[in-house]
């Protein structure tokens, strides 16, 4: 047996005492009486009941020193092992990822976080004192909340302050700064108290023997938005709306998911995700002027956080698309272009020989996108982007070396939203420049030989989408694509050059401006939209750039450049979160930490405390009848 | 600073009682207040022969003359009554809060005083294992103060031995008077025979049995060791609840015994507490009457 308080042997003088005060109790009193007379004929009369009094004195000495025992133990707090008891270095990984907001019905309706804290209190209770302690958050990212300490109490009170976070957690993270803070510690432990929910912890605890899984939670009762995805259908004025919803439980669920625009309802999809499934759709949103699209599943679960997602719809604006060509060579690329209306403005976009394109002047900033097909402008302009199709300007990075012929093309960024939906197969190219890229630029399509054959150039002022061929030189496969490729293109460049900021951010990530703030622009006003109003924050301009970090609650956000407005919506979006089924430890926590065990369903130190106080009263019903003496 | 045995508090109780023992007890008794003894009053109580050596101005002559035979009138004689207080002071009366002996010594003086003021002589004669001479045949309330300077000084210590004392007393004191005895009576049997030894000779007895509310319902537990405060004899015991019990039964029994004995000769009889104030107790033995027969 080992004692978490031994400060209690301090009261173990206190059985001394007793001894003392009972020696006292027994010890002969003197008393004058007036006469004997009566008491020696009472003493001849009950000396045989005496000795069974004084037996019945040492039954009350047995009864305090049991009382005392009690009382120490009680103090003490014992726990009941083996062997000896090591005072440990322990680092507490408390998750208060969105996962952990779940509510536990059966357990009093509290959240996964508060059942956390309550291990957490209950644990550092039934260690010794002599234990060292450390707390770290495990949300989006880790961070120490409290040093090293034994101070129990201040652990306690730090951990009452952590909150919940609507954010994927990273236990991974979190586990290597534990490791990290605990080199050169004596019998070091990482205990992680988690639902698990926000990392593989199994796999975590296998890697690593000092990692301890204390779990959280039981429910698994949940349907979830993972993922919410946008994309602008211009020709239809509508909007694609990609939804995918996880059911984190075992038994199959039904339910509606509810599609509101600037809190209109404008579909209602019914849902039935299998146990364990997840149910995916892409749901056309026919709203010209765009808006705020709420996605809800109208059923109430054990985590609400991720029953909602946000997005923003944009509102479908034909783009200005010059094409600058040969007149004898543009008709194909012209045909493409004509054939992506209403993407593309048909009044405002035109066919332009190189001279012509020249001599525009200050007008060539009107297009979005400018074609530049087997020709070079002097300069190529400022914002938007273009598309250098076998040739290119000299300001771009990227050197001849040589030719190729008859090669073979391979999409090597096949997600990239420029080669989305491509399908070159076994395209082949008769003839290709040799380019060596002398700076970053993303290489979308190599030859077989790893030649750049297509190749995206970035920088904030400007874009540069470059083939190193001409489209007349490729085989049909080729062709058949290229049109989808100028569309993406399109589509590509006009987002990213209208938009300030991105339209999607999941939880905790940085909002960061994409386009440089006119100068006379100091600070940018953030709006919170949510259903009860707004909330407004002005956040600084720094070099033309600003960041907000203030997105750790899922909705939409306006910024207010200038005269200017971009809007992004914030979303949970993790699978990892929403599937709250809690994990299990091969080894139960508390056996490696030799917790203290009940006794009779109590922890130790209060059955003791409870043992205490009924002898107490025992000994003064025994007392008081005369039973002891 | 413990309170003056004697303060003019006490002086004006006996003032008071000496008033209610008029009214209930001098007062009507007086003319009963008469010896058996035949002497030289005016009231007529018999005849006897003439001898020798008899007054002869008691000679009923009318009788001499009818019947030719020298008779003597007799006549009833109006006799001196004393009050004689037998003070307990032994070693075993100074016990008790409050204590026993100054709760005697109180009612001694009182009934001294009553005694002194109402009928012929009042004497209070401490004892022990002997009859001390104490103060006798005090006549008149003047005496009070010397008596109350007496027993102020007077000491309680050593044994009791009131058979010795009685017949002490006996021999001393020749004239029956009214004796009142205050002690404790511990050793019932030979407290009884003294009595009888007074009673033989005529005495009118009164018996003040004091006990301290202690003795009566004593409040020890556990291993003790008890001294008697005469003798300095030790006992060591283990006392228990149920001994206490069989204590306060027995020291019941013995009041009791002494009460029956009072009864059964036809002597008074009160149990003096010392938590009872002497005026209370010394009114309740007026009303009960037997203190002057």
């Amino acid at each position: 047996m080992n004692l978490l308080s031994p400060a209690a042997l301090w009261l173990a003088p206190v059985a001394a005492a007793i001894i003392a005060l009972y020696l006292l109790k027994i010890k002969r009193r003197y008393e004058t009486v007036p006469s004997l007379e009566f008491w020696r004929q009472l003493v001849s009369e009950t000396q045989i009941r005496s000795l069974f009094r004084r037996l019945k004195r040492w039954l009350s000495l047995l009864l305090w020193l049991v009382i005392a025992a009690c009382l120490l133990l009680a103090v003490g707090n014992p726990v009941f092992t083996s062997s000896a008891m090591k005072p440990q270095s322990i680092v507490v990984i408390i998750d208060n990822s969105a996962s952990m907001q779940t509510i536990e019905e059966a357990d009093g309706g509290r959240s996964r976080l508060e059942l956390a804290k309550a291990a957490v209190g209950d644990i550092l209770g039934q260690r010794p004192v002599s234990d060292e302690w450390l707390l770290i958050e495990a949300s989006h990212q880790a961070r120490v909340l409290h040093g090293f300490t034994r101070d129990k109490r201040a652990v306690l009170d730090t951990i009452d302050d952590v909150t919940p976070r609507t954010v994927r957690g990273d236990l991974q993270a979190a586990v290597a700064l534990a490791d990290q803070l605990l080199t050169d510690k004596d019998q070091p432990r990482i205990l992680i108290v988690s639902d698990g929910a926000a990392g593989d912890v199994r796999k975590l605890a296998e890697a690593d023997r000092r990692i301890l899984h204390w779990p959280v939670g039981r429910s698994d009762d949940n349907l979830g938005i993972t993922d919410i995805n946008v994309r602008a259908l211009h020709e239809r004025s509508a909007h694609f709306v990609f939804l995918r919803i996880t059911n984190a439980s075992k038994a199959d669920v039904e339910a509606q998911a509810v599609f509101e625009v600037d809190e209109t309802t404008v579909k209602v999809e019914p849902l039935l995700v299998a146990g364990g499934e997840e149910w995916e759709k892409t749901v056309v949103i026919e709203r010209a002027e765009g808006g705020v699209l709420r996605v809800s599943i109208d059923r109430a679960d054990a985590l609400l956080a991720d029953n909602e997602a946000f997005a923003v719809l944009e509102p479908a604006e034909p783009s200005t698309v010059f094409l600058v060509s040969p007149p004898d060579e543009s008709f194909f690329i012209e045909q493409a272009l004509l054939a992506m209306q209403p993407l593309v403005d048909a009044e405002t976009s035109q066919t332009l020989s190189l001279q012509e394109y020249e001599a525009l002047g200050q007008l060539k900033n009107h297009a979005d996108v400018v074609v530049f097909n087997n020709c070079v402008p002097e300069t190529w302009p400022v914002g938007g982007g273009a598309v250098f199709i076998n040739r290119r300007p000299h300001d771009i990075p990227a050197r001849t070396t040589g030719h190729l012929a008859n090669v073979r093309m391979d999409v090597t960024e096949p997600e990239h939203p420029l080669m989305r939906y491509l399908s070159f197969g076994s395209a082949s190219i008769a003839a290709a420049e040799r380019v060596e890229i002398l700076q970053d630029a993303q290489v979308l399509a190599r030859s077989a030989d790893g030649d750049p054959l297509i190749f995206l150039y970035q920088r904030p002022e400007r874009q540069a989408l470059c083939l190193t061929f001409d489209v007349l030189e490729t085989d049909l496969p080729f062709r058949t694509s290229f049109p989808l490729l100028l569309r993406n293109a399109v589509t590509f460049f006009t987002s990213q050059q209208k938009r300030w900021i991105g339209g999607h951010y999941v939880t905790h990530q940085v909002v960061e401006s994409r386009r440089h703030v006119l100068p006379e622009i100091e600070e940018i006003t953030v709006v919170r939209l949510t259903s009860a109003g707004s909330e407004t924050e002005t956040i600084p301009v720094t070099a033309g750039r600003f960041w907000f970090n203030g997105t750790g609650t899922p909705g939409v956000l306006r910024f207010e450049i200038g005269e200017d407005d971009a809007y992004c919506a914030i979303n949970l979006n993790s699978g990892q979160e929403s599937n709250i089924a809690p994990a299990r430890p091969q080894q139960p926590a508390e056996d490696v930490l030799t917790l203290s065990r009940p006794i009779a369903g109590v922890v130790p130190w209060l059955a003791f405390a409870v043992a205490g106080g009924l002898l107490i009263c025992t000994e003064w019903f025994t007392y008081h009848f005369r039973w002891t003496e | 600073m413990s309170d003056p045995l004697f303060d003019k508090d006490f002086l004006k109780k006996l003032d008071y009682l000496n008033l209610i023992a008029k009214r209930l007890v001098f007062g009507r008794q007086q003319a009963l207040r008469q010896s058996t003894k035949k002497g030289a009053s005016t009231e007529f109580k018999d005849f006897r022969n003439y001898v020798h050596g008899d007054e002869p101005r008691h000679i009923d002559w009318a009788v001499y003359a009818r019947l030719d035979e020298l008779v003597i009138k007799l006549f009833r004689q109006e006799e001196e009554l004393d009050l004689w207080v037998l003070l307990d002071n032994s070693g075993s009366m100074n016990f008790g809060v409050p204590s026993k002996f100054d709760a005697v010594r109180r009612i001694a003086g009182a009934l001294a005083y009553i005694g002194m003021c109402n009928m012929d002589s009042a004497g209070v004669l401490p004892f022990s294992t002997e009859l001390s001479d104490g103060r006798s045949r005090m006549r008149g309330r003047r005496c009070i103060f010397d008596l109350l300077e007496f027993l102020t000084r007077l000491n309680s210590d050593g044994q009791t031995d009131l058979a010795h004392v009685a017949r002490d007393f006996v021999s001393r004191v020749r004239r029956p008077g009214l004796v009142v005895v205050i002690s404790d009576f511990y050793g019932l049997q030979n407290s009884q025979r003294a009595i009888d030894q007074l009673r033989f000779f005529k005495h009118q007895i009164y018996i003040i049995q004091s006990a301290s509310p202690w003795e009566i319902n004593p409040s020890i537990r556990g291993e003790m060791r008890l001294t008697d405060a005469e003798s300095t004899e030790h006992c060591d015991l283990v006392v228990s609840d149920s001994m206490l019990r069989v204590y306060r039964r027995r020291f019941e029994e013995f009041h009791t015994q002494m009460r029956k004995y009072a009864m059964r000769y036809s002597i008074g009889y009160s149990l003096a507490t010392s938590d009872v104030p002497f005026d209370e107790f010394i009114l309740g033995v007026l009303q009960k009457g037997g203190l002057v027969a």
